[in-house]
């Protein structure tokens, strides 16, 4: 299997006063093109490291990132400049992300300019308007600074800015949380014809569920910097393995009002991610959990084709009978 | 209670709120009327902007003045009605008979008092008890909202989010209000803290009897928690009614689009379809009906007629022209008289 994207035990840990904290803890997993890869998981759980490091604006501790086939663990500063031709992120917060001093054409422009892609004005203006256009910015705007709009219209910029340099992968951290409700839904479409019109690959990382099962082809779900789940969007949301996903996936209020609520209610918080000890880190919080837990570290298995697990207990908690894989 | 279960125990009618900026007036809150049953859960729904929070505050009598205002409009609790009261009346109330959740659990407690004296500072401001008393009472509290008790002593930084929104939730019950106002007490919390949070407060609502209004743009969490809906379009309540009305006999216009553009884990769609266009500028909203310029089946009259709401069975209220007994008034009266604004 080759993709586009492949992670194979990728570890990023902090140095800190109290240990060493595990942000994210021997992930791996590939990505095609074309296609969305969703990270889920609650806040603290290093989705957001992740999606960094595989863009390498952090450095990864250990482990292997391929892009296209080659090594970009240690990339020298001539080849990473290069890949991050390819390689763009859309941050969370359109408040924070965008340079307060300068105009819209300024930041849409600045990569192109970094990159030395067109060094006459008029080319420059006039890839901006393109981009503009692409992601529905009326053109009265490009002399505007981002205070001066709405945050529908700041991501918009962010996404354009991201999509300058013609990338082929997008790491988006959150692209619409920020966001009010109503302007979700137009943000969420607009990515979405972006990917079919430029072909493009997402790593699309959130905390909503909701937008996940939407905008994904596969989704992982990370607990505590480590991959619990991985499988198909709708495989995910139809029939999942993991105690922890079942729980979180029950824990989203429903509004059908008339269907039948079954729900887990967790018990406690997120554990510490400094030192964690030997066992499933989601032991603590798991009602199946048994004494094998706390022992040694379940591994990522096959349970269905496709449809990943790391759980000692999947064939009890889903009474799969042990010999079907 | 002094009043009994059938009658209403919050009454808000006509409520005009405006805040007064050097660009004009924004016509925040305009002439909504409301009515809650003691022990109910009355949600109000809506994008931002649309006046829900101002609402919310205008019960508590919180405006920030200037520049906002109460215009008109009465808030009727318990037979008395709010807006009449002095500062000091409505803070004995305020933290007693009306308790406020705000969204953010990380800047609505102080951070340089342990979170058992923000509670027990409640109870003594509300009740004449004794330090100790007070301190048993916080205590009780703090176990009721699922912390243990040792906690009193520790700061607000020292506790998660999930956290600090039970021990906000806590200083809220702390004297038993009879009205919660929750804005989006969720919406900064993960799904699993969400859901134990919402548990909690269902729980104490029930051993309360606390009445809830509940701000909230999650359908999943207003599904979960409400007995009857308001939606709110640009100051207005454009439909109103019982969860089951609402959510499975949608009227107006622009709740259903309202909600077919929040992407929901029920459902299977490949597209989102938002809402053409944006929500007036409430500096300046038209006389028509407020959603006319984003209404897909808006007719010729709406664009003259700001309609009234309107039962269309069993209490279900809308704000539509085109529920067609409205209409029919409509035709009767057109012509003869200009459509009035009820101030």
């Amino acid at each position: 299997m080759s993709g586009l994207l492949e992670v194979k035990n990728l570890k990023k840990y902090y140095e800190t006063n109290r240990g060493t904290l595990h942000a994210v803890d021997d992930v791996s997993f590939s990505v095609e093109q074309g296609e969305t890869l969703g990270v889920v998981g609650e806040s603290g759980c290093g989705k957001s490291t992740l999606g960094q490091t595989i863009i390498h604006l952090r450095k990864p501790t250990e482990g292997e990132i391929r892009f296209r086939g080659e090594d970009m663990s240690n990339p020298s500063k001539k080849r990473l400049h290069e890949l991050r031709r390819h390689m763009q992120i859309i941050f969370q917060d359109p408040f924070s992300s965008l340079n307060p001093r300068m105009t819209v054409k300024q930041i849409i422009a600045e990569p192109l300019k970094i990159y030395k892609i067109s060094n006459d004005k008029a080319a420059l203006d006039k890839r901006v308007a393109e981009l503009m256009e692409t992601v529905g910015l009326a053109n009265r705007f490009v002399n505007t600074y981002p205070h001066e709009l709405d945050g529908g219209r700041r991501q918009r910029i962010g996404i354009a800015r991201a999509l300058a340099l013609e990338p082929s992968f997008i790491v988006c951290d959150e692209p619409v949380s920020a966001l009010d409700v109503s302007i979700q839904a137009q943000v969420l479409n607009l990515m979405q014809d972006l990917q079919e019109q430029l072909n493009l690959t997402y790593i699309f990382i959130t905390h909503d569920l909701s937008v996940v099962k939407h905008i994904s082809n596969n989704i992982i779900v990370m607990y505590l910097g480590v991959v619990v789940e991985k499988c198909s969007s709708g495989e995910l949301f139809s029939n999942p393995l993991h105690p922890y996903t079942k729980a979180l996936l029950s824990a989203i209020p429903h509004s059908d009002i008339d269907a039948v609520k079954d729900r887990i209610l967790l018990k406690g918080e997120l554990s510490s991610p400094i030192d964690p000890t030997p066992g499933c880190r989601f032991a603590k919080r798991c009602i199946y959990a048994t004494e094998a837990c706390s022992v040694s570290n379940p591994k990522m298995e096959e349970v269905y084709s496709g449809h990943m697990a790391a759980c000692h207990n999947v064939r009890e908690v889903n009474t799969i009978p042990h010999a079907a894989v | 209670m002094k009043n009994n279960d059938t009658a209403k125990f919050l009454q808000i009618k006509n409520l005009i709120i405006h805040y007064e900026t050097g660009n004009g007036v924004v016509e925040a809150v305009n002439n909504i009327s409301l009515e809650m049953n003691c022990g109910e859960t009355l949600s109000l729904v809506g994008e931002t902007g649309a006046g829900k929070t101002t609402t919310a505050l205008g019960i508590l009598n919180l405006i920030p003045n200037p520049p906002g205002r109460i215009i008109a409009g009465e808030i009727v609790l318990d037979g008395e009605d709010l807006l009449k009261k002095s500062t000091q009346q409505m803070q004995r109330i305020r933290g007693s008979k009306i308790s406020m959740i705000f969204q953010d659990p990380m800047t609505s407690l102080n951070p340089i008092e342990t979170v058992g004296e923000q509670i027990s500072e409640v109870i003594r401001l509300h009740n004449k008890v004794s330090r100790s008393e007070a301190e048993t009472r916080a205590c009780n509290m703090l176990e009721k909202v699922g912390i243990p008790a040792e906690r009193y002593m520790d700061f607000p930084h020292q506790f998660s989010g999930g956290m600090k929104q039970r021990v906000v939730i806590a200083i809220a019950l702390a004297c038993g209000p009879e009205l919660l106002i929750c804005d989006e007490p969720t919406s900064a919390l993960d799904v699993t803290i969400q859901a134990q949070v919402l548990d909690t407060m269902r729980q104490l609502k029930d051993e309360f009897r606390t009445s809830m209004l509940m701000i909230t743009h999650d359908l999943g969490v207003v599904a979960e928690t409400s007995d009857n809906v308001a939606v709110m379009y640009a100051g207005e309540i454009v439909e109103y009614g019982t969860l089951r009305q609402v959510f499975k006999d949608t009227r107006h216009p622009y709740t259903r689009p309202l909600f077919d553009s929040l992407p929901d884990i029920s459902k299977n769609v490949n597209r989102l379809s938002p809402i053409k266009g944006l929500t007036p500028d409430p500096s300046n909203l038209p006389a028509c009906c407020s959603f006319y310029s984003r209404c897909t089946s808006r007719e010729d009259q709406c664009a003259q007629i700001d309609p009234q709401p309107h039962d269309v069975g069993d209490g279900h209220l809308v704000k539509c022209l085109l529920s067609a007994e409205e209409r029919r008034s409509y035709e009767r009266t057109s012509g003869s008289k200009e459509p009035q604004k009820v101030l």
